[in-house]
């Protein structure tokens, strides 16, 4: 009984070690080029004779197949992203009713003899589309009010939910 | 100090949708409005000046607003049924404008029941104990 304190200290001693090894990892708060943030990365292919026809606007046929043999949306259209050498922005045309729009989807990458495809994560689009679709300059309001309005709902329910059991707790003498 | 306190909440709320703030933050502000009455006065003034009834109706008021939306998206999307897609609403004639304006609705509806229940709630808490007091003596 007298060792746990010391045994408790190493404990909390490793766990913060632990934490500390951890953090190492996370990228720099705020930055929007972290991977987390920007992409999650799909496959790589061999770059030979792909970079022309990308660079002119025009998928070619075996990077479409590669696409479609790994099951994702084929790609409708190509544009060099600006200023940048050997990367690529490759929009999808998607059939949803009144947001029948192409969306930026997948970002090609030249990186030494290959070719690495990367699919852009969901905050990319929440950041650059937000203020257009929903006419709300603050990224917050807009998030938690339109994109996630079921996750407000419940969150308000919850509130309502706590509210209401605390007046069946405590408020008795048989009045409402 | 009072009347202060409720302005600003108020500002918090409307101006969620283009500074800081917001439906849950304005509530909470609202709500300790009444706290603060009830500090500086005493608790059978503060249950007059919100009446438990007028809170308990208030209290889901803002539930209904928020779901209500979201069912007048679906009657008014005519067979898309998409639920809280703000941008069917008949508010304004463009999509985008329609969701702006919504999503203040929205936020009007989170600050009512959540100044209610954080009201409610504490009440209930104190009311108990002078109770239990009384009880004592």
């Amino acid at each position: 009984m007298k060792g746990l304190p010391t045994i408790t200290l190493i404990l909390i001693g490793l766990l913060c070690a632990l934490f500390i090894y951890v953090a190492e990892d996370i990228p720099v708060f705020g930055d929007p080029n972290s991977p987390p943030i920007k992409y999650v990365k799909l496959f790589s292919i061999d770059a030979d004779a792909l970079e022309d026809p990308l660079n002119r606007g025009v998928i070619p046929n075996n990077l479409m197949d590669e696409f479609e043999r790994r099951g994702f949306p084929g790609p409708s259209r190509v544009e060099k992203v600006t200023g940048m050498e050997g990367e690529w922005n490759t929009f999808v045309s998607k059939e949803e009713m009144h947001y029948s729009k192409e969306e930026k989807y997948y970002w090609i990458k030249k990186e030494g003899d290959k070719l690495r495809v990367y699919r852009y994560a969901f905050v990319v689009r929440w950041i650059e589309k937000g203020q257009e679709e929903t006419g709300t300059p603050n990224m917050v309001t807009y998030g938690l009010a339109d994109y996630r309005g079921y996750d407000t709902l419940g969150e308000t329910a919850v509130i309502f939910t706590a509210g209401v059991s605390v007046i069946l707790l405590l408020r008795r003498r048989g009045r409402l | 100090m009072i009347p202060f306190i409720q302005l600003f909440s108020l500002y918090v709320i409307i101006h969620g949708a283009s500074g800081p703030g917001g439906g849950f933050q304005g509530g909470v502000v609202f709500g300790s409005s009444f706290v603060l009455y009830v500090v500086v006065f005493d608790i059978i003034g503060g249950r007059k000046r919100l009446p438990e009834s007028v809170n308990t109706v208030l209290s889901s008021l803002g539930l209904y607003i928020y779901a209500g939306l979201g069912l007048l998206c679906i009657i008014l999307s005519s067979g898309v049924a998409q639920y809280l897609n703000y941008g069917f609403l008949p508010f304004t004639p463009h999509f985008e404008e329609n969701r702006a304006l919504s999503i203040e609705f929205v936020e009007m509806g989170i600050g009512i029941t959540v100044m209610a229940i954080m009201v409610s709630i504490f009440f209930d808490l104190a009311w108990k104990e002078k109770n239990r007091k009384g009880r004592e003596k």
